[in-house]
Parts: structure tokens; sequence; C-alpha cells
């Protein structure tokens, strides 16, 4: 005899798994949209493509896997893992980085590893990694703030712009700018310097609050918990507290270290994917508090500029353990805890 | 109302109006009663009629057999004409005549007559598990009891039983639970009942405004808690978490925090049990769902066929979809409406398929942690879902699967639409069968065990009586002189070192089942006294052994 399934109850006003992940795709329109609005159609092409592309790599795989295709396909995770592979790609990337991040993404680390549910990596980011390590001068081009519709923009897609042209689109990111500013020069003479394009800085803020909104809708939508977000973030920001405190004449300051780069971004809608971080309310603050240290310890003392990506799949192979040894006592266990052996006599 | 919190919970739609709108009505006298032997928990009862026998209202039918069991009763007067292997069906004359027993005054009865009185009447908890009512009021002999818990939150959607009981009889209702206070020696009682019934709260505070009046009848001070709706407050932990703010161990009854939970459709039962002599034999039934045109709730005799129940509230066949026992989040789909309304029967939901569709199919867990914060007992039911699909029972038990108490709110809040509860009661289940092939293996083991260990002793006794000839035959031919060079060098220290760690060993036994006795003194632990017999016979034998020994040294050396 089996028990009837308790959510027969209200089968229609349940948010099953698909309305998740349209939901998080809802709620990066304003991330995105403050992105196209600095940075131009380059971040629409990029979502667009990666998504279309996430698509159809999940449908091959799960036909070569010989898997029902609907069920799959129409739950979203797929679309939503290629925009937000998109979403942190430079504007100017060329389809055929796309397709090889998303291939990266859904093949190798979600589809390979038994599908939606199962894959021990956040699988936009190892795509976003592999493209990292494997292609660096074509994901370090961030271009400054430019206008809505480029002028190179379809050469940019289709990746047949000129290298000379190519040199002439980038620019460096305030991270990056900073990261390589010279040993000796101060932080003030640095910023003094005006070492960025006007309005650089200003646009990465306001990236940043944008996501940041997106990521207040889901916490209200109780989509993803504040767990996660909130201590990467503390953590993010103590460590820069930290160091700035010890010189300000070399370490950035915490704002600048959560208002650029990938800080905002990752925290609500990176890090916060349910499958591949850890399960219980200490694991998560744990989870995230470590991802924040390792970005700010990647940041500054690493050789990458931003360590979301690093970060987050590092913390990815301590949820094991975090599982493990942060179980809740349940109510009514004895406080201590130990093991109690049922069946053992003693 | 100070409330203190229990973790999760959720709060379903409550789908209650359908049922609570009419007062309590009297179903009609069923035609035929079949009444199941096994309507509570433990063993079934023996049947003790015959067929063709005349029976009355409230004559017995069946004893309980063994402890934890409980005796049944006549529902209909008429003659006995079937009694298979699980259950004595009664033809009803229409004649409705009724035998009850004697009337006590539980003022003035001593605890015994009470507690034997609720034992003969086969009152069990009417809330659901069915536990016989008469041991849980002998609580008190083992454990000391402050607080008797009326657990009137009734939580589940759709049921109203306890709610219409409460607003038609709340003095009895109250007498009954000043009874049983007076039972197990409880010095308040505290009524959890959730804001969703107005009446009911309203029905009570009257009744217990007037016992303030005549306090010397009523001695145990009533308090009662208003707590919000939110699903599973009735669960007995979670009720006694938001009251009392107390944990009952994992594994422990709330006696262990010294407390006693009655829901109060039981203690109304007991009160007619004890002040009218009426042996248990009819139940309130809620009687709801959209394919009935009459909903509302009932009193019922037991043994009536669901079937008939329904026509008598005017099911629609065409649209009944399936029959639920019990609520929608713990209860169980019928697979016949033959089946009988017993003891436990609180709710009967006729649902149509709207009202309740089937299931959509199951996807994949994405660890979205709904189920974690809607669990009251802080489990981690997605990690239990991963475990129990790899049937990893070591790691299910680590993460604490047997605290889970099946309320279902981890399934109603799955985005995956993935039946976690099921999961867990059948991981349960096969973990507990596991248990029981080990201890029968072990038990088997220690039998076995104990033989070689009487064999062994007999051997020894044998070749020390023989020892023991040989000496006395020696000394009478006065052979002594013959130094007894085949007699093998004994080694005297081993033997001793063997005798001692038997004797620990009878003592390490002995601290076993003594202390098993005291901690659970009504079980049998036949397999620690195996254990324990087993580790005499190997002292015995290393008894045996030594002081043969030391006679064949004595003898060796005295010449």
């Amino acid at each position: 005899m089996s028990m009837m399934h308790a959510s027969q109850l209200t089968t229609k006003s349940l948010t099953p798994t698909a309305h998740l992940m349209r939901w998080v795709i809802v709620a990066t329109v304003p991330g995105l949209a403050a992105m196209t609005f600095y940075f131009g159609l380059g971040v629409i092409s990029n979502v667009l493509l990666a998504a279309l592309f996430a698509l159809g790599a999940e449908a091959l795989v799960l036909k070569l896997r010989q898997r029902p295709l609907q069920p799959a396909l129409r739950d979203s995770s797929a679309v939503l893992t290629g925009v937000l592979l998109g979403a942190s790609l430079p504007p100017a990337s060329p389809w055929w980085l796309i397709g090889i991040g998303v291939i990266a993404a859904i093949v190798v680390a979600k589809q390979l590893y038994g599908g939606l549910g199962q894959n021990p990596f956040n699988p936009a980011m190892v795509g976003y990694a592999l493209l990292l390590v494997s292609f660096p001068t074509y994901m370090t081009l961030w271009s400054p703030p430019q206008p809505f519709i480029s002028e190179n923009l379809w050469p940019q897609i289709t990746g047949t712009l000129s290298a000379s042209t190519l040199d002439a689109l980038s620019g460096a990111t305030p991270l990056d700018a900073f990261k390589h500013k010279g040993e000796t020069v101060l932080a003030s003479e640095f910023w003094a310097s005006q070492p960025l394009p006007e309005g650089t800085l200003n646009a990465w803020r306001n990236i940043a609050l944008a996501w940041l909104a997106g990521g207040l809708l889901l916490i209200a939508k109780r989509i993803i918990s504040w767990h996660i977000p909130a201590s990467m973030l503390a953590s993010m920001a103590v460590l820069a507290t930290l160091f700035y405190a010890s010189d300000p004449s070399h370490f950035a300051s915490p704002l600048f270290h959560l208002t650029t780069g990938a800080a905002m971004f990752g925290a609500f809608f990176i890090v916060t994917d349910p499958v591949s971080a850890a399960t219980s309310r200490r694991g998560k603050l744990l989870f995230g508090a470590g991802i924040g240290a390792l970005v700010m310890i990647i940041r500054t003392f690493g050789g990458y500029p931003d360590a979301v990506a690093f970060a987050v799949l590092l913390m990815n192979l301590c949820v094991p353990l975090l599982d493990i040894y942060t179980v809740p006592r349940p109510t009514g266990q004895p406080k201590s805890q130990q093991h109690v052996k049922h069946g053992d006599s003693p | 109302m100070p409330a203190y919190e229990f973790p999760g919970g959720i709060t379903p739609p409550e789908r209650k109006d359908r049922s609570n709108q009419s007062p309590l009505r009297n179903a009609a006298l069923p035609t035929q009663v079949t009444l199941p032997l096994k309507q509570h928990s433990g063993n079934p009862a023996i049947p003790c009629v015959a067929i063709d026998d005349r029976v009355q209202v409230g004559s017995l039918i069946a004893q309980r057999d063994g402890m934890v069991s409980s005796n049944l009763h006549a529902s209909v007067s008429g003659t006995v004409t079937h009694i298979s292997e699980n259950a004595i069906t009664i033809d009803a004359d229409g004649l409705d005549r009724w035998q009850v027993l004697p009337s006590l005054d539980w003022r003035s009865e001593d605890h015994q007559t009470i507690i034997a009185r609720l034992d003969s009447c086969g009152l069990v908890g009417l809330g659901g598990a069915g536990f016989p009512a008469y041991i849980k009021a002998q609580i008190a002999d083992h454990h000391r009891i402050d607080t008797l818990v009326v657990n009137a939150a009734e939580c589940e959607p759709y049921i109203t039983a306890d709610d219409l009981a409460l607003r038609r009889y709340p003095t009895d209702i109250m007498e009954g639970a000043q009874m049983v206070a007076r039972l197990c020696g409880a010095h308040q009682i505290v009524v959890g009942i959730e804001d969703n019934k107005p009446e009911a709260i309203h029905a009570l505070r009257e009744a217990l405004s007037h016992f303030q009046k005549s306090d010397c009848q009523h001695p145990v001070s009533i308090t009662m808690k208003v707590i919000e709706t939110r699903y599973p407050s009735g669960g007995e932990r979670q009720l006694i978490k938001k009251l009392l703010n107390l944990d009952v161990p994992s594994g422990g009854l709330p006696a262990d925090v010294g407390v006693l939970c009655h829901n109060p459709g039981t203690l109304l039962a007991a009160l007619y049990a004890v002040r009218d002599g009426k042996p248990l034999v009819e139940r309130i039934v809620t009687l709801t769902g959209d394919a009935i045109s009459k909903p509302g709730n009932y009193w019922v005799r037991l043994g009536t066929s669901v079937e008939t129940l329904l026509q008598q509230v005017g099911v629609a066949n065409q649209q009944l979809h399936q029959v639920i026992v019990g609520g929608p989040m713990m209860g169980l789909p019928l697979s016949t409406l033959d089946a009988p309304v017993i003891k436990t029967t609180n709710c009967l939901i006729a649902a149509t398929r709207e009202e309740l569709p089937p299931t959509p199919s199951e996807s994949p867990c994405i660890r979205c942690g709904a189920c974690e914060s809607a669990c009251p007992v802080q489990l981690l039911p997605q990690q239990l879902h991963w475990y129990a699909r790899a049937e990893n029972d070591g790691t299910l038990e680590k993460l604490h699967l047997f605290d889970c108490i099946e309320c279902g709110a981890c399934s109603y809040v799955c985005p995956s639409y993935i039946p976690l509860v099921q999961e867990y009661r059948s991981a349960k289940q096969r973990i507990r069968i596991k248990r029981i092939e080990t201890a029968k293996a072990d038990h088997a083991k220690h039998r076995f065990e104990f033989r070689q260990a009487r064999l062994a002793r007999e051997d020894a006794e044998k070749q020390a009586r023989r020892q023991a000839r040989q000496a006395q035959s020696r000394q009478m031919s006065g052979s002594s002189k013959v130094a007894d060079s085949a007699t093998p060098v004994v080694d005297l220290r081993s033997l001793r070192i063997a005798q001692t760690a038997a004797k620990a060993a009878v003592r390490k036994a002995e601290k076993t089942l003594a202390r098993a006795a005291a901690q659970d003194p009504s079980q049998r632990h036949d397999d620690l006294e195996t254990q324990l017999a087993t580790a005499q016979e190997n002292l015995k034998a290393a008894d045996t052994r030594l002081a043969e020994a030391r006679a064949t040294m004595a003898q060796q050396e005295s010449p």
C-alpha cells in the first residue's frame, strides 16, 4: 500500500522545478539590461547564442543517452545554464567561443555526470573556467562602455574581427587594471592617473547593483535562500576590510571588491545553484564563506583578477565533506553528536 | 498566547469548511457490521463468541491478546454470522439493545478499577495510531507525569471530527481530561488548539469558565492555548514543543519529558467507558470530499462499511475518484469500499479527480532545499532521498532517518514531485526487516554457543569424575609410587586466566541483562538470558577444569 502524494492537495499553486528555473532567468533581466546598456548588444547576443547552444547540446546528449527530450528541455535548466554562462562572457565573444563554453558546461559538466541534479560542479562555471584558461585573449576582452549598437557587432559575433581592431576594442576591467597597477604604485596615485576610460567604474558599479536587485527578488520569492550569498559577500567584505585596513595604499577597498567583477552576479546567481552547493543551512554558510575567502585570496594574491569561477569550483569540491559534517541535530536528538548505532548490542 | 516554535511546517489549504458547517449527526444504524480483530497497535484480539451467538451492543466478542492489544465489542445487537481469521461479522436485528457496564465514579474509585475499566471497554487512542489507552494510563508507574496535553490541534486538512466533538461535548471532554489527569498524576492540563476552530475555542472557553466556578469538582487546572494554524502542529512532538517548549528525546516518548498526550475523542470515549459503562462501539467520523452531497461529522458504529456510509451521505459514484482514510497528508487511499470503519478511522475523504488530482510525474531532485525548510524535525530530506535511492542504510541512520515523523511536508513542497515520504517509509521498513533478521541470526548463534558451552562443561565434569575415580582406585591399590607420568602436565596458570575471564564474562552478561531489563521491563530478553547462561556454563567448565588440575597437582606433589 502506498501513501498518496501530498502535493495532490495543491498541484496548481505549487512551484515546480521549471518555475524555479524560469524565475531565476527572469531575475537576470535587470543585470542583463544594465550590462546591455553599458556594453551594447553584444551582451544580448552572447546570452541568446549561449541559451540556444545549451538547448541544442542538451537535446543532442539526451538523444545519445536515449532519454526523453521533452521533460528535460522544458525544465529550462539548460537555458538557465546558457544564460548564466552568456552573461559572464565578454560582450565581444565570437560564436565558437560561446559554443565551446556551452559544450563544456552542458555536455561535460552536466550530462556526463547524469543530467539535472547529478552534477557535482556548477556547469556554467566549468564552461567559464575552461574558456578562461584556454582562450585568455578573448576572455579578457572587456571593452570599455560602448555604444548600444557597436559597428563591429556582427564581426564580433562571427569572430572575423581583425586582430588590430580586437586590440583597439579591448580595455581593462577595474579589477584587472588594479591588479596590474604595479607593486610600487600607490593606490591613490593609481586612481589619480585615471587608469580607466571615462565611466568604466561607474558602469561596473551600476551593473553590480542591477544584479543585486535581481538577487534580492530571488530571495524575496524564496527561490534561493539568503545563506550562501550573505555569507559569501560577508566573508569577502571582512577579508577586504582586513587587507585594506592593514595597507590602504596597496589593497583595494571592500566596496571596490564588492561592486566590481563578478561578486554580485556570482553571489546571487552562480554560487546559489542548489545542485552543486551544500545542503544544510550551516553547510551553506560555510560554503558561501569559503567562496568569499577564496575569491579574495585569488584576487589579491593569485594570477587572475577575478576569481569567482575558480572559487566556486574549488568549494564545489568541498561540498560532500561539508554535507557530512554539517548534518543538523534533529529535534529531540541529544545535544552532543554521538551517532547512536542502532541494533548494536552493548 | 505564548507559543514556542517548532521548525519548518507548511500551510496547506484547509478545506475544513466542507465538513464543519453542519452539526454532529448520527449515521443510520447499519444492518451488518464487520469488526476486524486488529483495530489497534499490537496483537489482534482473540474471538470469544461462536457463530449464531446472539449479541447486544457492547457484548464482548473478542479478547485482547497480550499486553499491547485491545478488547473488541459488538457494535450492533444481533447475531454473529461469520468469524474469519481477521474479522467477526454481525447481522443486526435492528433493536439496538445495549449491554452496558455499571457506572463508576472516577473521583472516588481507585486507579486500578478505572484502568481495568478502560481495558475492558477496549479503549484505544482515537487519533490514528490506536495505542491501547489502559497502557497509557499506567504510564505513571514508570514515569512522573506533570502535564496532560489535550491534542485538539487537528492540523490535517479536511478533518473536523475533534472540532465538532469539542463544540458539542466540551464539558464531557474536559471531565475526561480531569479523569485521565488524575490517573496519571498530572498537575496541569494544557489544551492545544489551532486558531482555525473559533467555535470549538468558544465552547471550550465557556466550559472552562463553568469549571472554575466548581473548583472542587475539577482539581487539576486547565489552560487552553490557541496556536497558529500550521501543519503538523498536531504531531505529538511538535505540539509539546509549541505548548511547553519541551523536546521529546529521539526514540523516546512524551512521558520522558513528563507529558501525556490524548486527543479529545479518546478522552470523551474514556469518560463514557467509566461514567456510563459504554464500551468503545462507535466514534465520530468526518465524511467529506467533493463527491458527497451531505458532508459533515457523524457518530458511526464501528464495523459499518465505508460504502454504506458514503451512500447515506449521498456519494456521486460517477465523480468519485478515490476514497482516502485519514487526512490527505498522512492518510491512505482505500483499495476497496467494502472496508469497515474501525476505531482509528477519523476521516473519510471521497474525492473527485479535480479535487485531488493524480501527482504529476516526478523529475530529478535539484537539491533546492524546499523540503529542508519544511521539515519539522530538521532533517535533510534531500540527502535522505539520495541515500534512500542508493539503499545506503548506514548513512540513512546517521542522517537520523528514524526521527522522520512521516508528516509529508517535504513531499508537499517538493517542486520535483518526488514521493519523499514513501521512500523514507520503505527505507525504514527495509532497515527494520534487516534488523529483525540480524537479531534472528544472532539468536541462533547464541543458542549454538550455549550448546557448545554446555557440552564443554559436561565434558569437563565427566573428566573430573574419571580423574577422581582413577585417583581413588590408585589409592586403594596403594600404587601411589607409580608416578603418573602419563598425566599431561597441566598448565595451571592458563586455566586460572581462563577462569577469571569466564567470571568477567558472567559479570558482563549479568550487567547487560540487568540494564536491559531496567530499561524495558515489559520486554522479554531471551537472547540476553541465553548469553548469560552460556557464560555461566563456560565458568562452570573452567571451574571444574581448574579444580581438577589442582587436584592432580596436589596428587603429583604429595607422594
